[in-house]
């Protein structure tokens, strides 16, 4: 045999996969190994002579090849970057890196196996009964208890290329390929329905491709029919992951070009779930020596392949499976020296080993028999994950020796091949047709009159375990008699014991391992597998990676129209919630004062607007805010607060009325979505039989605000239609007209910075153009733009709170010095009785103007008012205010300080007390707002 | 079986056991549920166990069934991500959840039982301003309380978890972190199994598939329980049913200001470790923490319903782990192994219930929503001296039922919504 090809390739199989003209280079811990196209890690590793392939999970045992499949839990490496890759499915790449993960500091030598040694006294949860005592040493236990765990390492850089998420809407989705699943893919589609094949391994066929000549043909003449029918799409190297409520189904699609695997979102009518089963293992001495096999492992090695995995075997097993793989190791040279069938009576002791491998087998007759390799064929596992996941419990029966779906399927979901039962290739393939016509038939008219055949499972040997101990959980190395001793101690049931000694919780997710587990601890308790009953299979069926689920992000970051504006004029941006937008455009004391003396305009966009429209919009207004709203004259806007019902602050703005039945709401910015959320959710469950539409406007304004003693000069110079004089566009009052030429611009005289000020909203396709043209002829005014932080410190001079800054999730509406806006004598309202409660009680934290004795002093927001160890208050806001040239702030302080002139002690950060002075007015600036009114 | 005689666990104890292969004690007995007790406690969580472990340590009180209608810690208790931490916002959260704190540091002692305490540390990221606000108020409330807590920029966060992207042409970029060396996280099962065979070797009773189908009371007391295995009489029934309080609760016509909505939570395949620390983001709504099996362990927010049912979603994964891929995008090649889902009972400023309700001898322990484990040993101790003296200990005085009543709520809304 050539090297190219590995020692152990044999002649040219029927069924078999591989390219022999192609050959691939590869890595194995540092040393060059040489493998055909179409092979997986562990077939070439297989032809090259290499056994042992990896470490166990907690005793570092040797470990080789087991069940050979996907969901092999010895078969896992690290490739290149990527752990835990599953060697017995991926296939060879040129230049792969494949390496043995956790082993230190090699595979051959790893010190972890002295735990071997110890496995007597580390038997399962041991670390619940250890190290206990020095408490302080128990950090350092647990650092090595860290290092003989954990699987493959992920790198510390490296970024995560989005893979985009599909959706498909098939009627059927039929989960796997082989002969139940293309029967049932083809009676679906015959029909009439639209149907979604998903096949877990390279190609359809299913156990019929490690077969004799006639199943691979009857594979073959399956698999054209499908490929060649208009409504079967078929995929391969995809798995169904997870089937959720209304057949709601994730399918991962892997070897795709660039990124692993991508997520397929499927809404399909119904889903035949139809995976096949899984060989389970067999629990007894030595099961898990290098040279023990499952007898599909070796299938699929000799027939896929053409590998031979061992010299001299010995077979055991309890069915026809067994008897196939002599057959295919005869075929391919291997020499099999004894077939030990159960069903006759033979009997399997134990393995043993040298030198860490397979060496032989002691049978029950009490002869030896010395072999490298050992195939076992104990029975079947029916994956029933996905029935699971749609709500069915699986039962067991008793004859086939296995679970098998439960009855009252969900009425979408079917079931069929093996999964059901057993039974010839033409009976598999008639169930198959029976239940894919039934799929199609719930799929397209509802009404499901095809009537499956009878099938369910053949009589089968009960092997689970034999007379030995021996592992049950490959992936987290749990032996039979750790599960007894567990038991026994009272971790009796199968919750129990599964999370006290980790059986079934491992990469394997318990398709290997429970059956095993529950009949170990059903002999434990002396109670019947069907008393022990089954843990619950949660999604997903295999793992998946977190860049498929993750795709894409489409959260987007928002911008205002006039961003690029901004960012070529010097803006500084920072985020605010979804937007970004400028904090500054290099000195925010700069911008103050020139907004102060002359004008300046900020870019409010992001404020969140909706438009009201409907009969009973003033209801609306009445219900979610504290204040009245039932005589706002058209033309006139109001400021309002919204509390939860808790009583508790949770959004401000202005709203006015446009004309009879529209009214035009804004919110704060980081509260729009929220509010909008709260209005539905009021109008669609609390009041569905109020007229109010409700559109979200936000981003289709553009919104500016002009402030400073010259924002109307400015403004006059753009608008002809509207008159902007105090005496026809007074304070707290709305036009709509055109400004620069730009219809449809809605114009507000409110002012959040204390000056005269018009808040202008114009269409979001016109909004650069509108700020340019604004900061074109604001140029004789000395016009600035100003940002968020200037905004701050100017509504911190005017002593406007700032809901989330200044209220907290406690701060109730008298708490927040808006008494005045509260009007208790309005019908119900959100927040109503407990606002009532608070203004009798006088409960709760009041906001405050605070100036720090020091003027220079400005503490940090956040810092604590204590007195006598008890906190009394904090700082909610605090700026140095260019304007009074002096630091300024507002506090929440309970009631008995909210005193104007009592000094408060104010605890910095860093420990340092300073004293503030708490003041009469929320405002420093202006608290008769004569600049608003001017 | 009368009394479980208790067989201390130690190194030498395994390892002498090794020797011989003589088998471990049972580590709780299975016993008849007898007609009456001086206490009985539903709900085999975490809350009850260690409610009926102080009951008998710390008062004497032994006549005491713990009865669950599955098996010990089935409920929030085996499916929670068991992250423990004291940096609350209210100084009644923080210095219950200290105390907390406290009893698990010296949990494995007092137990005889490794719970695998990890104070790891517990980092919250803040995205925006307003979010490093907020920290910045939490670090100042639990620095006054004596808490270990405070405000770190991006290139400390840099430095304890190397694999986060602090860089600042992210979507959600890291402006800093509250962290709080003390939090870290610890194996539930084994503080559930812990507080019962500790209960259980004082004379405490654990009865698992016992379900209370009804509750009986007479002249405005309570008189006892009734459950699938016949009726029970006690003076005291106290409710440690987390996420079916508000059933319990009625069975005894008791109105609770809860609302149930699942939790979700997800784990990975096992990787080498290379994250020390709990990571959680508020607006990301996901945390993270890497097991000693090193698994990484995922949460997030509750779902936005209300429901009685633990199925998970898709969306939940999906949303995760692009959120988490923000945050590590290095980790995209890791596996999601295993989602689940549990049940929170949330009230309306995200704080416990515990104490008297209108019915005389039933006691509630409810109300923990997605932060309750961290509390169980504080609330366990509190509620036992509560049941054995008829008085409320000071400690959680500020969460009785009454309080939404009489309008002191004790909001932990900025501090409970994802953090747990
Ligand atoms: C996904 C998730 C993550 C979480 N993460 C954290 C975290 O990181 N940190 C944290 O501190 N908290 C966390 N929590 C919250 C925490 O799990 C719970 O608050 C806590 O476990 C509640 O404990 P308990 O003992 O009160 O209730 P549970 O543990 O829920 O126990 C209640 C018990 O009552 C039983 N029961 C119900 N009805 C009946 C009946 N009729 N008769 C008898 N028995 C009954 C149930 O079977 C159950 O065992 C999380 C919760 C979830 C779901």
């Amino acid at each position: 045999m050539s090297g190219a090809q590995g020692s152990s390739r044999g002649a040219q199989r029927l069924g078999e996969v591989v390219d022999r003209n192609r050959t691939i280079t590869f890595t194995f811990n540092g040393k060059k190994y040489k493998g055909l196209e179409g092979d997986t890690i562990i077939s070439a590793l297989t032809a090259n002579g290499v056994k042992i392939v990896s470490r166990s999970w907690k005793y570092h045992r040797r470990r080789g090849v087991m069940s050979g499949n996907y969901h092999d839990p010895n078969c896992h490496f690290q490739v290149n970057d990527e752990p835990n890759v599953r060697g017995a499915h991926r296939r060879l790449e040129e230049g792969m890196v494949v390496s043995t993960q956790n082993v230190s500091p090699s595979l051959k030598f790893d010190i972890g196996a002295v735990n071997q040694k110890l496995s007597r006294f580390l038997t399962a949860g041991f670390y619940y009964k250890t190290f206990i005592k020095p408490e302080r040493l128990w950090p350092t236990y647990e650092k090595v208890l860290q290092r003989f765990a954990g699987g493959g390492k992920v790198a510390a850089t490296g970024h995560h290329v989005p893979a985009d998420k599909r959706y498909a809407h098939p009627d059927v989705l039929v989960a796997g390929g082989g002969p139940s699943g293309m029967s049932a893919a083809l009676s679906a589609a015959d029909a009439g329905s639209n149907v979604l094949l998903v096949e877990e391994e390279y190609e359809l066929g299913g156990f019929l491709r490690w077969g004799t000549a006639d199943e691979l043909a009857v594979a073959q003449s399956l698999r054209e029919k499908v490929a060649a029918h208009p409504k079967i799409t078929t995929l391969t190297n995809a798995v169904v992951a997870g089937r959720y409520d209304q057949n709601w189904v994730s399918v991962i699609e892997r070897g795709l070009p660039v990124v692993m695997e991508s997520l397929i979102k499927v809404r399909t009518a119904t889903l035949v779930a139809a995976p096949g089963l899984i060989e389970r293992p067999y629990v007894f001495e030595g099961n898990d020596l290098p040279g023990v096999m499952l007898s599909t492992a070796v299938l699929r090695l000799v027939n896929l392949y053409a590998v031979k995995p061992g010299e001299r075997a010995v077979v055991f097993t309890g069915n026809d499976s067994g008897i196939a793989a002599a057959e295919a190791l005869r075929g391919i040279g291997v020499d099999v020296v004894q077939v030990v069938d159960a069903r006759h009576g033979g009997g399997l002791v134990r393995a043993t080993s040298s030198r860490g491998v397979l060496s032989g087998v002691e049978l029950s007759d009490g002869s030896k028999v010395l072999c490298d390799l050992l195939v076992v064929a104990a029975g079947w596992t029916a994956p029933t994950t996905l029935l699971n996941l749609s709500g069915n419990h699986p039962v067991f029966d008793e004859a086939g020796a296995r679970f098998v779906p439960g009855p009252d399927l969900d009425d979408t979901v079917f079931a069929t091949g093996g999964l059901v039962g057993d039974g010839t290739i033409d009976e598999i393939l008639a169930h198959g047709a029976a239940v894919g016509r039934q799929a199609s038939e719930r799929a397209t008219n509802g009404s499901v009159t095809t009537v499956a055949p009878a099938f369910s499972p053949d009589p089968h040997l009960p092997l689970f375990f034999g007379t030995t101990k021996g592992i049950v959980d490959f992936s987290e190395d749990v032996s039979s008699k750790d599960l007894l001793t567990a038991a026994h101690e009272g971790y009796n049931s199968v919750e129990l014991l599964k999370r006290y000694t980790t059986a079934t919780m491992g990469p394997a997710q318990g398709k290997l391992e429970t059956i095993n587990t529950v009949a170990v601890l059903a002999s434990a308790n002396g109670e019947s597998i069907e008393e022990t009953g089954t843990t619950v299979w949660r999604p997903p069926y295999v793992p998946i990676t977190l860049g498929a689920l993750a795709g894409r992000s489409y959260e987007p970051v928002r911008y205002s129209p006039m961003q690029a504006w901004h960012e070529s004029h010097g803006g500084i941006n920072i985020v605010a919630g979804q937007w970004m937008r400028p904090e500054h455009y290099g000195d925010a004391a700069k911008e103050v004062s020139t907004v102060r003396s002359g004008v300046g305009i900020i870019d409010v966009t992001p404020l969140g607007k909706f438009e009201l429209k409907g009969t009973d919009v003033t209801k609306l207004l009445n219900l979610v805010y504290v204040n009245k709203w039932s005589k706002l004259e058209v033309g006139a806007v109001r400021y309002g607060v919204m509390c939860g019902e808790d009583g508790v602050i949770f959004d401000d703005g202005v709203t006015g009325h446009l004309s009879e039945d529209r009214y035009f709401m804004s919110t704060t910015s980081s509260g729009a979505a929220g509010v909008y959320a709260h209005l539905e959710s009021w109008l669609q469950t609390g009041f569905p039989e109020w007229d109010v539409t409700i559109t979200n406007v936000t981003s289709a304004y553009a919104s500016i605000n002009i402030a400073g003693p010259q924002s109307r000069e400015l403004l006059s110079k753009l608008v002809s239609d509207v008159d902007l004089s105090n005496e026809a566009f007074p304070y707290m009052n709305l036009r709509t007209g055109t400004i620069a030429g730009v219809p449809g611009c809605h114009m507000w005289r409110i002012g959040f910075t204390g000056e005269l000020s018009f808040e202008i909203h114009v269409p979001a396709g016109f909004g650069a153009y509108v700020w340019e043209t604004l900061m074109e002829h604001g140029a004789d005014f000395g016009i600035t733009p100003f940002g968020l932080e200037a905004q701050r410190i100017m509504r911190l001079e005017k002593g406007h709170f700032i809901v989330g800054q200044d209220t907290d999730g406690v701060t109730q509406g008298f708490s927040a010095g808006i008494d005045w806006l509260i009007k208790l004598d309005k019908d119900d309202f959100i927040g109503k009785p407990e606002l009532q409660w608070q203004h009798d009680s006088g409960a709760g934290f009041r906001l405050v103007g605070i100036h720090p004795n020091d003027p220079k002093q400005v503490p940090t927001e956040a810092s604590q008012i204590v007195i006598d160890g008890i906190i009394q208050g904090r700082i909610t806001s605090s700026r140095f205010s260019p304007t009074l040239n002096r630091s300024i702030c507002l506090g929440l302080v309970v009631p008995a300080l909210a005193v104007a002139g009592t000094v408060v002690p104010i605890r910095l950060p860093n420990g340092t007390i300073i004293q503030g002075t708490v003041m009469e007015h929320h405002a420093s600036y202006d608290h008769e707002g004569a600049k608003l009114r001017g | 079986m009368s009394r479980n005689k208790p067989v201390k666990y130690s190194a030498l104890g395994l390892f002498k056991r090794g020797l011989s292969g003589k088998e471990w004690p049972r580590v709780w007995r299975d016993v008849d549920l007898k007609k009456t007790y001086d206490v009985v406690i539903i709900g085999a969580g975490v809350h009850g166990l260690s409610t009926a472990y102080y009951l008998a340590k710390n008062h004497g009180v032994k006549n005491v069934a713990v009865v669950d209608r599955a098996y010990v810690g089935g409920g929030g208790s085996g499916r929670n991500t068991a992250i423990l931490r004291s940096n609350y916002l209210t100084p009644e959260g923080v210095r219950f959840y200290d105390r907390s704190v406290d009893l698990y540091r010296h949990l494995a002692a007092d137990l005889n039982f490794n719970v695998m305490f990890a104070p790891r540390g517990h980092l919250t990221l803040a995205h925006n301003d307003g979010a490093l606000r907020t920290m910045r108020w939490r670090a100042e409330v639990n620095k006054v309380q004596g808490i270990d807590s405070e405000v770190i920029g991006p290139e400390e966060i840099k430095k304890l978890v190397p694999y986060m992207d602090v860089s600042d042409d992210t979507r959600y970029p890291i402006l800093g972190a509250l962290y709080h060396p003390p939090g870290g996280i610890i194996r539930h099962d084994a503080v559930n199994w812990g507080y019962a065979r500790a209960a259980d070797a004082m004379g405490v009773e654990i009865h698992q598939k016992t379900e209370v189908l009804g509750i009986n009371t007479a002249g405005g007391k309570v008189t006892g329980v009734r459950t699938n295995r016949g009726d029970v009489s006690a003076p005291i029934v106290i409710n440690c049913t987390a996420g079916w309080a508000t059933l319990i609760a009625d069975m005894a016509g008791v109105k609770l200001p809860i609302i149930t909505h699942p939790l979700q939570a997800a784990v990975t395949e096992p990787v080498q470790m290379f994250l020390s620390s709990v990571v959680v983001s508020g607006s990301l709504h996901v945390y993270v923490s890497q097991t000693d099996r090193g698994e990484l362990v995922f949460g997030a927010s509750t779902d936005p319903y209300a429901a009685y049912s633990m199925r998970s979603s898709l969306e939940f994964t999906e949303e995760l782990a692009g959120h988490v891929l923000e945050l590590m995008p290095s980790i995209s090649k890791m596996r999601v192994l295993r989602q689940w889902s549990g049940l929170c009972d949330i009230t309306p400023d995200f704080s416990p219930i515990m104490g008297f309700t209108e019915v005389e001898g039933f006691l509630v322990d409810v109300g923990w929503g997605t932060y309750g484990f961290k509390a169980g040993p504080a609330s366990g101790e509190a509620m036992a001296q509560l049941a054995a003296t008829n008085k409320t200990p000071e400690i959680i005085s500020a969460f009785d039922l009454a309080r939404f009543e009489e309008g002191r709520l004790a909001s932990e809304r900025g501090a409970a919504a994802v953090g747990h």
